[in-house]
């Protein structure tokens, strides 16, 4: 039997998606030990996994490199690979939102947003030109977006927003909300066909947990 | 400034040696066997007007076309697809006691930014069409040599999944769904969005029946049982009929010894402007995307002047290597063939037996002044031949083997 290899995301995803691969039968106990091997692997159900970071995820899926992958929906969106997006596992809920500062509630429409600061320029870029039409000058970061409009970098920002904490004490407030974000498993298109049977059955394991 | 005289370009890359051998095998494999089954080989430009593709044809995205001008300032491509040239043919220059035409063609073609997965900016294609017919017979036909071709290259596990697009255009039609809320549901249901496709029909009023089916259709693949376990009720007649098509292609297939390769997949909804009844993909293990993919295209002659059903498939070179590699299923036969050298004096002889040797189909090189014998079983054993010969200047020979250690 082939192995079927499941890419799982480093950090806040991967405690509970090993939980629901253990709740689906999988022996993740290689997965738990704080081990330095970079591929481990259930022998009995002949299951590889890795961990990887979540950006990568997507794209390993996407190449065939894994069968399967876990991941959030923001990853899935910003990274737009062509892949199976099979079911949404509910948790690490959040929302990919516009926020900026609070004079700019309620009047998103009046004014010309030029520069918006992001950690996700491509699901950025696509909103602007999609739902609002705009051509907006996209400033990539990779922390700490909420800086950017209070030292004049950007008007507003694109970001994922879970309590809205950090937004709040910094003074800014949820202009729009872009997208409902959670873990999400994909699967890879060839592999749902030539291995059927084996990832349907994962995926029922794993469904019936989220109903529970 | 960089010099970049020493690199090829993104995208693109050299076939050498035993790569190409091998590349090259295949395709002399492939052209026998579509002119075998009375294929007609074509050859088209590289080099096409943009129009013929993009712009109001809209068959093939601005963004991936290579593009530049001719001397009257026309956007000229490289053409990025095979078929679509064929169906121009077909329109201007083939007359109409010729059809159906069955042709096929191997040739390359450039997508600008398709980059990844073994996915290459320039690559190889071939396929078969037949244009000029509408009938199960002939998309089972076609489905059929792509059995054959993938089988000819080497790979005995794969899988081909066909659909049919107008069943999921018939269910669509019954829901009443504007065509931009179809197209999006179209989008989900080809990305298996089990959870965003049931967000968008609850937003509408769509019969139970019908909304239940429209949920199920992500998961409907399989063998062809899926068929016989759809309600016919609800679906509306152009359903129905799509159904019935595909049943009818099935049959053939079966009768036709290729039931085992071939499976069904209703969630196949692939470009619904291009193709109008039977799709299909083609898929195996070791790369993550499809090896072929073709179906039925009645509408896209007509966009070049002449009203003709069609229907074909096209295959890709890059990727059905990539997969014989992975499946380690390569042979790698290595060169073959002799070099025959000589003394002083034994040219003559040496050439005779040269042309002697390839007159009866075999591979022979005569010695180009390699400088010695020493030199000759060197070139021999880096190029992997079976023997160097050794002619004197009487006539006389010895003969170096590679079996015994040359």
């Amino acid at each position: 039997m082939r192995y079927i290899t499941i890419a799982l995301a480093k950090g806040r995803l991967t405690e509970l998606s090993i939980a629901l691969l253990e709740g689906a039968g999988l022996d993740c106990s290689e997965l738990k030990e704080n081990s330095r091997k970079l591929i481990l692997s259930d022998e009995k159900n002949k299951v590889r996994f890795f961990l990887a970071k979540p950006a990568d995820v997507p794209v390993y899926v996407e190449y065939g490199a894994a069968d399967i992958g876990i991941v959030g929906k923001d990853t899935l969106l910003e990274e737009g690979r062509d892949l199976y997006e099979v079911l949404n596992l509910g948790f690490a809920k959040c929302r990919m939102c516009v926020a900026g500062p609070k004079e700019l509630e309620g009047k998103m429409d009046s004014i010309t947003i030029t520069r918006v600061a992001t950690k996700y320029p491509e699901i950025a870029r696509t909103y602007f030109r999609h739902k609002r039409r705009e051509s907006v000058e996209i400033i990539k970061l990779s922390g700490s977006v909420e800086l950017a409009p209070l030292v004049g970098l950007s008007e507003v920002i694109v970001d994922l927003v879970e309590t809205g904490r950090t937004l709040k004490e910094n003074g800014l407030v949820v202009l729009d909300t872009i997208a409902d974000i959670s873990a999400r498993m994909v699967v890879n298109r060839v592999s749902m066909k030539m291995e059927n049977e084996r990832i349907r059955k994962l995926i029922d394991a794993i469904r019936a947990q989220l109903k529970e | 400034m960089k010099r970049w005289s020493i690199y090829t370009p993104e995208g693109v890359q050299d076939i050498l040696f035993d790569q190409c051998r091998i590349k090259r095998k295949l395709e002399a494999g492939l052209r026998k066997l579509f002119t075998s089954y009375g294929y007609i080989e074509m050859e088209t430009p590289t080099i096409e007007f943009y129009d013929a593709f993009g712009g109001e044809m809209g068959l093939i995205r601005q963004e991936s076309m290579y593009k530049f001008c001719d001397a009257k300032g026309r956007l000229l491509v490289l053409r990025p697809d095979l078929t679509i040239p064929i169906a121009r043919v077909v329109a201007t220059k083939v007359r109409e006691e010729s059809l159906p035409l069955k042709c096929c063609y191997i040739g390359n073609t450039f997508c600008f930014d398709e980059l990844g997965g073994g996915k290459q900016n320039e690559f190889t294609q071939a396929g078969v069409e037949i244009l000029g017919i509408h009938s199960p017979e002939a998309d089972a036909e076609v489905i059929a040599m792509a059995v054959k071709a993938v089988k000819s290259c080497g790979l005995e596990d794969f899988q081909i999944d066909i659909g049919q697009v107008n069943f999921f255009k018939g269910i669509m039609e019954k829901t009443g769904l504007s065509a931009e809320e179809v197209e999006q549901v179209r989008e989900l249901i080809d990305r298996k969005d089990f959870v965003a496709v049931e967000q968008v029909m609850n937003r509408h009023e769509v019969s139970d029946d019908l909304k239940a089916l429209i949920l199920d259709l992500p998961r409907l693949f399989g063998n062809k049982d899926i068929l016989a376990g759809i309600s016919r009720d609800p679906i509306g007649e152009k359903a129905s009929a799509a159904l019935d098509y595909l049943q009818k292609v099935l049959d053939i297939l079966e009768d036709r010894g290729m039931s085992r390769y071939v499976s069904v997949d209703l969630g196949m909804v692939q470009s619904l402007n291009y193709y109008t009844g039977i799709v299909f993909r083609g898929y195996t293990y070791g790369v993550g995307f499809p090896i072929l993919s073709g179906g039925r295209y009645d509408g896209l002659v007509s966009k070049f002047g002449k009203d003709c059903p069609a229907t074909g498939f096209s295959m890709g070179i890059n990727m059905i290597m990539m997969a014989l590699e992975r499946q380690n299923r390569i042979d790698n036969g290595g060169c073959q063939g002799i070099l025959i050298t000589y003394e002083e004096g034994g040219r003559k002889f040496a050439d005779a037996y040269c042309e002697k040797v390839v007159a009866e189909g075999g591979i022979a090189e005569l010695d180009i002044g390699m400088g010695g014998l020493e030199a000759c079983l060197k070139y021999a054993r880096a190029k992997g031949l079976e023997k160097v010969v050794l002619f004197r200047a009487d006539g006389s020979f010895e003969a170096f083997e590679r079996s015994a250690g040359l």
